[in-house]
């Protein structure tokens, strides 16, 4: 019977409060993607090559679990309280038909623990599919690199058993609030508690435009702060930027309902349109409550939106410096090339490596600059090339041959694999040789066949004493500094997934709360309008136009931040690479459109059903 | 005269086929323009039940109920809210003003809602206000308002769209003797100067002591009416609690 009773309440909950249920299973779904991902195709390849990375992705992935979980813990832990205030009434019935205080307890207690196994199930069963679409998505980023690896249905116990220990905590913790605030509740608050209404104090108008002027005079400053300071010194001057712009955040969102009421109150016409009036006047009622809600889902929103636009901008940077970092399969540098050039491919044949896998391959000098042969200061360019080589190696990479034109020429074109301290290089003609001094030997080349396979017979050839006898060789590979940086491609780029999408959830999971919540509250007064003769459809874009106000003020003011934001973390960033910020905002909007138009959608429709059915 | 209101032979069924309660049971009556008509009945009575079905808030089992020369059983969606914006005003026992908004903006809702330009919208309120003496409580909220005042920023709201039809719900339910005596006299030179058709329901023979005419519903036939025809209103209060205490067969059933 009195399972019975829970389960009851649980299917009604599902139905009327899918946003939560939804929000559970999302954050559980979440959780275990990013904590699978060891089991990823990325992962073990990575760790195939025991890649020092996967150490550190794995460590950092713990830190961000926990504080992910404190996060998801305050959301549950508020949904929770919410939907027990919008519960007041049937708990007190409970006590006035004598049910003792424990046996209530114990009946959210079942409530709480059904709900949490439902979402736990459905989350793990998202979750897995997900890190499916996951391990597709991190195949197709990384393209250039081996094809014929094979995908295989990953399914991660450990995963999933931090999922489970993770949830169950919180669930557990918020089973246990649950009893003790029901335990201590007083039967008249519980029966009087849908009465108690918001206290409605009326604040002269005119203060909000004062509150609003000084929020965006606030923010004005922040931003200049930001913008000419930069972000590089955190300082106590930055903290008070952070603190300035908190504020002004804080006074925008708590004027701005008043300051727009002024506004269109001056212009009667458009105050005076259909229910404009009572659209405005409920937005102005609530924001003494909300403002601060706001403020905290704006930041939020600045969160999530910074730190995937920044993950994504910083991730394309990583792989331009990739594709330029690596021209050809392989490359040797023998920087004992100005006293002994060596015959490398020989070296290499002696060494056990069979000659026949590779392909093409060029073998080149560096020569010194020397200003006097070559006219041209050794600060503007650190080596010289003689364009028979340059174009070879052209033909190599697939690249734009010179003809003998305008040489010398000063050029940063990669002509190498790895790093060769020679970014900056001066092209000159084959006759200059004789006059020049041989500064270092490279040799380029590209494997044939299946590269895997060179690879690994190169590593071994390389690694035998008889190489490497009497020079100084380095060897760089296209796989290496592939392998290289795809572990902090992935680093970055699934940690600033992983927290943006968190961060963008529980704001729009608050949101939605909040907004059912009042859709509820505003049943009695659409009843009305409805007995005075407002269309239905009115009172639809009346809902929509509430839903949307607090869904979309808070998202523009987080826009506008994070354009300011973004600006001067490229001045950052922009020391390791440009920001392509077009593509990462374009990532970062199909992320907010995604999740939190899905959230909006379906809090429209929650709300209007709300509405509907009772009016 | 061509009749403002008619319901005829109105009946509301509720519950299925195994067991059923019949709260209207084939019941007519005309209201004419300029009429202000009480309807009284004990608990249980369908009087409620009827002024739902006029209202459009409720649907009739059968029966037709016209409303300046439309059947208002027949409306449907749009139509039915353009006829409850347009034909009918209302003033409720309770949940009547939206609490955010000012008395002033609740009386103004009523024209925006129907479209009213603008520029019309504050003369046609203080006009309003002014024939109920709420000139000075127009910035006020509901909250910072009495029962009273409360009542009749909503009869405000009920005329200034001149509806054909008024319906009142226990008007005086909430308010103190003093409070009802004022919004009853208000109502009363509504009906006299502008000419307002108001129908009332009411339990309390005091508050229909002000109407013309008071029709007694039991069981959800009508039962009995009584003509006031320019008598004297303490006489008229006499006439009602005779009927009145006999129409519940007991004096327990009347209030």
């Amino acid at each position: 019977m009195f399972f019975k009773l829970a389960r009851k309440n649980v299917t009604r909950s599902l139905k009327d409060y899918s946003v939560y249920f939804l929000t559970l299973t999302l954050g559980v779904s979440l959780f275990y993607v990013f904590n699978s991902l060891e089991g990823q195709w990325a992962m073990q390849m990575l760790a195939k090559s025991a890649h020092y990375m996967v150490e550190s992705i794995l460590i950092f992935m713990n830190i961000f679990s926990a504080f992910v979980s404190v996060v998801l813990a305050c959301l549950v832990l508020y949904a929770n309280t919410f939907l027990m205030k919008r519960r007041k009434r049937e708990l007190g019935t409970y006590f006035l038909l004598g049910l003792p205080a424990g046996r209530v307890s114990l009946l959210l207690v079942l409530e709480t623990l059904l709900i949490g196994l439902m979402a736990l199930a459905a989350g793990l069963v998202l979750g897995v599919l997900l890190a499916q679409g996951l391990g597709l998505l991190t195949i197709a980023m990384f393209s250039a690199y081996p094809a014929g690896e094979q995908f295989a249905l990953v399914l991660s116990v450990k995963a999933i058993g931090k999922t489970v220990l993770y949830f169950g905590v919180i669930f557990l913790v918020v089973m246990i609030l649950t009893g003790v605030s029901v335990s201590r509740a007083k039967l008249i608050d519980l029966m009087q508690g849908a009465r108690k209404n918001e206290e409605m104090k009326e604040r002269p108008l005119w203060t909000s435009v004062l509150t609003f002027l000084a929020g965006v005079a606030l923010l004005v400053v922040a931003y200049a702060m930001l913008l000419i300071r930069g972000m590089l010194y955190i300082d106590p001057l930055f903290f008070l930027m952070l603190a300035l712009g908190t504020l002004g955040t804080l006074l925008f969102f708590r004027s701005l309902s008043g300051f727009l009421l002024r506004v269109v109150k001056g212009h009667k016409k458009l105050y005076y349109r259909g229910l404009n009036m009572f659209v405005l006047r409920q937005f102005n009622s609530r924001i003494h409550t909300t403002y601060l809600s706001m403020t905290v889902i704006c930041l939020l929103l600045l969160l999530a939106i910074g730190v995937t636009a920044c993950c994504v901008g910083l991730n394309d940077t990583i792989e331009q410096n990739t594709s330029s970092a690596a021209p050809y399969d392989v490359t040797i540098q023998n920087y004992s090339g100005d006293t002994t050039v060596a015959d490398l491919p020989a070296r290499l044949a002696e060494s056990g490596f069979d000659p026949a896998l590779l392909g093409e391959q060029h073998d080149f000098l560096f020569y010194y600059n020397d200003p006097a042969v070559t006219g041209i200061p050794a600060d503007d360019a650190y080596a010289v090339v003689l364009l028979s080589d340059y174009n070879a190696l052209m033909a190599l990479q697939g690249g734009q041959a010179l003809t003998g034109d305008g040489l010398p020429l000063v050029t940063d074109q990669a002509i190498v694999t790895g790093y060769s301290g020679m970014n900056r290089y001066l092209v000159a003609p084959d006759s200059w040789a004789e006059a020049l001094q041989v500064r270092r030997q490279v040799f380029c080349a590209n494997y044939r066949g299946d590269k895997q396979t060179a690879e690994d017979a190169l590593a071994a050839a390389c690694s035998s004493p008889a190489f490497s006898d009497g020079l100084t060789l380095s060897l760089d590979t296209r796989i290496g500094i592939y392998t290289e940086n795809m572990g902090s491609k992935i680093l970055v780029l699934f940690m600033g997934l992983y927290l943006g999408m968190v961060f963008l959830l529980t704001a729009a999971a608050v949101l939605a709360l909040q907004q059912l919540s009042q859709a509820a509250d505003n049943v009695p007064r659409y009843q009305i309008l409805s007995r005075l003769g407002v269309p239905e459809r009115m009172r639809d874009r009346s809902v929509l136009t509430q839903v949307a106000l607090s869904f979309f003020l808070p998202l523009a003011l987080a826009v506008v931040h994070s354009i300011v934001g973004m600006t001067a973390a490229n001045a950052v960033i922009s020391v390791v690479g440009q920001v392509d910020s077009v593509r990462s905002s374009l990532v970062t909007a199909g992320f907010l459109v995604l999740i939190y138009g899905a959230y909006f959608l379906a809090t429209c429709f929650g709300a209007r059903r709300i509405v509907k059915g009772n009016g | 005269m061509e009749p403002i209101l008619s319901v005829s032979h109105l009946q509301k069924v509720y519950g299925d086929r195994g067991s059923h309660t019949r709260a209207l049971d084939d019941l007519s009556f005309d209201v004419l323009p300029g009429e202000f008509v009480g309807v009284m009945g004990a608990s249980g009575s369908g009087k409620t039940t009827l002024l739902n079905c006029v209202s459009t808030i409720d649907r009739p089992s059968s029966g037709t109920i016209t409303v300046d020369g439309t059947d208002v059983t027949a409306l449907r969606g749009k139509a039915l809210s353009r006829f409850r914006r347009e034909r009918l005003g209302f003033v409720f026992q309770d949940c009547n003003l939206l609490d955010t908004l000012t008395a002033f903006e609740n009386i103004a809702l009523a024209l925006t809602i129907l479209g009213t330009p603008a520029g019309e919208i504050d003369r046609r309120v203080r006009d309003t206000a002014g024939l109920l003496g709420l000139e000075r409580v127009l910035e006020k909220y509901p909250y910072q308002l009495s029962g009273g005042e409360q009542q009749r920023v909503a009869a405000a709201r009920a005329i200034i769209t001149a509806p054909a039809l008024v319906l009142a719900d226990e008007p005086t339910g909430a308010l103190d003797s003093k409070s009802a005596g004022q919004l009853l006299g208000q109502l009363s030179q509504l009906n006299r100067e502008q000419g307002a058709t108001i129908v009332m329901v009411t339990h309390d023979a005091f508050t229909a002591s002000w109407c013309h005419r008071i029709l007694f519903i039991k069981d959800g036939r009508l039962w009995h009416e009584l003509r006031r025809d320019g008598e004297d209103r303490r006489r008229f209060f006499q006439d009602i609690i005779g009927v009145v205490s006999r129409l519940g067969g007991d004096a327990a059933d009347v209030f």
